[in-house]
C-alpha cells in the first residue's frame, strides 16, 4: 500500500499557482526526495500533505486518511521536520521531547532520542542556548520521539556542519531501515543522492521528473569523463583540451571507449597518472540543472 | 497501526499545565508585570496613609489584584500567544497528537494558577504593611475570585490574538485595550468625573467586576459576588472561549499573496 498518494494536485493563491497538476505516489518504507528551485512548489506540496494548507483540487492521501481531517490517531503516526526550527527556547532539550513523547501511544525514551540526535551531552540545556544545528536536531527529535510511520522533513539539513548532514542522514537511514516511510525536500543533491530511493523533481508548480537518482543522472545526457590535471602536465589533444577549465577535465563522451583510448594513449606517452579519472552518467545537479527551465 | 490507545486527558492536560506552568516561570517579564508594579503601587500609596481599616484598604488591594491579574492573565497570555503562534510553535502542536482543548485548557489553567499565586502575593504583602486583618474565608474568596476573574481575562485574551497580525504589533495592541480597561475600571481608584455611559460600560466588562467582587471577598461583606458581576465574568468566559473556537488562528501571518499570475513565466523569459 502506498504511504502517500497525490493525484492532480492543484494549489492556486488568488491568481497565483503554486502547483498545478502534481501527481505521484510514495511506496511506503522509502525515502523520497522533493527537489527543485525555490518557488517550484515543493513547499506547498509537502503542507499539503501535512495537513497545513488544503488543495484547490485535487486528492491527497497519506496513511490512508484526508491530511485536513485526519485526527488525533492519524496524526500520532506522522512526524515531521517544518522549514524553520520552531521549538520553545525556555524548555531544556529533555523537557521538550517528554513533553511531546507524553502524546504518543509508545513513545521512544527520551535518552534514546538523545543519543539519536547526539545531544546527550546537552540534555538540560536550554533550547534557546542551543546553536542553530543543534536546534535542527532537537526538531528531529521530535519529530521521531513518537515512532511515526510516516516523516515529512522539510530541508532538515540546512544549516548543520558536514559533519552533522552525516549524523542526521545516518538517522534517517536507521528508521527507513525500521519501515518508517519518508519524504524531505533539500537543496542538497548529494544529500538526495544518498538518502533517496527515489527523488521528485518539481519545477514552475508541475513534476518534471520522477525516478531514481540514478535514472535521473541518466535523463542528464550522455557520460562524463571527468580528470584533474597535474600542475605540470603536457597540452593535451586539441579534442580533449577545449573541454578544460581550471584545470580539469570535464567532457560528455557520446563515445566513451574511443575517448578513453585518446587520453590513455596521451597519458602514457607522457607519463602521466590517471589516478582520479571519473567516468559515469553526469552528476545528479547536472541533470538536474537540464530539468529545471 | 497500534493497537495501544493513545494517552487520556487527564494525563496530556496535566502534562500540558507543567509545560505551560514552567513557561510562564522561566519568562521573568510575565510575573514582574504582575507582581512588580503593583507591588510599587501598593509601597507609594502605604506610603502615604497613616492608620488604615479593611474597609478602606479592600478596594485598593482588589485594584492592584486586579491590575496584576489583567497582566499576566490578558496582557501576558496573548502576547505570548501571538509570539508562538508568529514562532510557529503552535504550528508544531496543531500537526502534534495533542488535541486544542488541550492546549487552551493547559495555557489557561497555568495563567490562573500564576495569576492567583501572584494576587495571593500582593494581598499577604498588603496585609503585611497595612496591619488590617485577613481571615481565611476572606483569602478563599480571594482566590475564588482571582481564578475565575483570570479565567475571563485569559478567554478575551485569548479571544483577541485573532485580530492581532503581527509579533510586533501585539504589545501595541494590547496596551490599546489594556490601559483604558485598568484605569477607567478603577484599578487606580474610583474616577469621580467619567461619564454616566462609561460607568455603566465598564460595569460590563471584566475588571470592574472582580474588582467589586474581590473587595466584597476581603471585607467579608455578605455574598462573595453579586449575581451581576458573576454573570459578567462568566458571560466573558463563554463568550472568550467561543469566539476563539471560532476565530483563533494557529499559522503565522502570512502576507496576501501579491504574485500575479504571469510572474512566473516573466521569471523564466529572465533566465532565457
Amino acid at each position: 500500500m502506498s504511504a502517500i498518494i497525490v493525484k492532480d494536485l492543484v494549489k492556486r493563491y488568488g491568481r497565483f499557482t503554486a502547483v498545478q497538476d502534481v501527481s505521484f505516489e510514495v511506496a511506503s518504507g522509502q525515502v523520497t526526495a522533493l527537489l527543485g528551485p525555490n518557488g517550484a512548489g515543493k513547499t506547498t506540496t509537502i503542507e499539503i500533505l501535512e495537513g497545513f494548507l488544503a488543495p484547490t483540487a485535487g486528492a491527497v492521501q497519506v496513511l490512508g486518511a484526508n491530511p485536513r481531517t485526519g485526527g488525533r490517531d492519524w496524526r500520532a503516526r506522522i512526524g515531521l521536520v517544518l522549514q524553520t526550527t520552531s521549538l520553545d527556547a525556555q524548555l531544556t532539550v529533555t523537557e521538550a521531547l517528554t513533553t511531546f513523547g507524553a502524546l504518543y501511544r509508545k513513545p521512544r525514551r527520551a535518552a534514546e532520542v538523545l543519543d539519536l540526535i547526539d545531544l546527550a551531552s546537552d540534555a538540560r540545556t536550554r533550547i534557546g542556548a542551543l546553536s542553530g544545528g543543534q536546534r535542527r536536531r532537537v526538531d528531529l527529535g521530535l519529530a521521531i520521539i513518537g515512532q511515526p510511520e510516516m516523516l515529512f522533513l522539510d530541508e532538515p539539513t540546512t544549516g548543520l556542519d558536514p559533519e552533522a548532514r552525516r549524523r542526521l542522514w545516518s538517522v534517517i537511514e536507521n528508521l527507513t531501515a525500521a519501515g518508517t516511510t519518508v519524504l524531505l525536500t533539500t537543496h542538497y543533491l548529494d544529500e538526495a543522492q544518498y538518502l533517496a530511493h527515489r527523488v521528485i523533481v518539481l519545477a514552475d508548480g508541475r513534476v518534471v521528473a520522477d525516478a531514481s537518482p540514478d535514472e535521473l543522472r541518466a535523463m542528464g545526457g550522455v557520460p562524463m569523463v571527468t580528470f584533474r590535471l597535474p600542475p605540470s602536465a603536457p597540452a593535451l589533444p586539441p579534442a580533449l583540451a577545449q573541454h578544460v577549465a581550471r584545470n580539469v577535465l570535464t567532457m560528455p563522451s557520446a563515445d566513451v571507449t574511443a575517448d578513453l583510448a585518446t587520453l590513455i594513449d596521451w597519458a602514457r606517452e607522457n607519463y602521466v597518472d590517471l589516478t582520479g579519472l571519473e567516468v559515469g552518467p553526469p552528476s545528479l545537479e547536472d541533470a538536474y540543472l537540464s530539468l529545471i527551465p | 497501526m497500534s493497537e495501544m490507545a493513545l494517552p487520556r486527558p487527564g494525563p496530556v492536560l496535566a502534562s500540558q499545565i507543567r509545560y505551560q506552568l514552567t513557561l510562564l516561570m522561566r519568562n521573568p517579564r510575565a510575573i514582574a508585570a504582575g507582581l512588580i508594579l503593583p507591588g510599587a503601587l501598593l509601597a507609594l500609596e502605604r506610603g502615604s496613609a497613616q492608620h488604615i481599616t479593611m474597609a478602606q484598604a479592600a478596594p485598593k488591594i482588589a485594584g492592584l489584584v486586579a491590575l496584576s491579574a489583567i497582566a499576566i492573565a490578558y496582557f501576558s497570555h496573548a502576547n505570548g500567544l501571538v509570539v508562538a503562534r508568529e514562532d510557529g510553535v503552535l504550528r508544531r502542536w496543531r500537526v502534534s497528537p495533542l488535541p486544542a482543548w488541550a492546549y487552551f485548557a493547559g495555557r489557561i489553567a497555568a495563567t490562573m494558577l500564576v495569576t492567583a499565586a501572584a494576587g495571593l502575593i500582593l494581598v499577604l504583602v498588603a496585609v503585611g504593611m497595612t496591619g488590617v486583618h485577613l481571615t481565611a474565608h476572606a483569602v478563599l474568596g480571594l482566590l475564588v475570585v482571582d481564578l475565575l476573574g483570570a479565567l475571563a481575562l485569559a478567554a478575551a485574551g485569548t479571544a483577541i490574538t485573532a485580530v492581532i497580525p503581527s509579533a510586533q504589533s501585539a504589545q501595541p495592541m494590547l496596551m490599546l485595550t489594556y490601559i483604558p480597561l485598568i484605569v477607567l475600571s478603577g484599578a487606580f481608584g474610583a474616577i469621580q468625573s467619567l461619564p454616566h455611559w462609561v460607568n455603566t460600560a465598564m460595569t460590563y466588562l471584566p475588571v470592574q467586576p472582580a474588582i467589586d467582587a474581590a473587595s466584597r471577598a476581603l471585607q467579608h461583606n455578605g455574598a462573595m459576588m453579586s449575581a451581576h458581576d458573576l454573570a459578567v465574568l462568566v458571560g466573558w468566559v463563554a463568550g472568550g472561549l467561543l469566539l476563539s473556537f471560532w476565530c483563533f488562528r494557529w499559522d503565522p501571518h502570512r502576507p496576501a499573496h501579491a504574485r500575479p499570475a504571469q510572474a512566473r513565466t516573466t521569471a523564466r523569459s529572465a533566465r532565457q
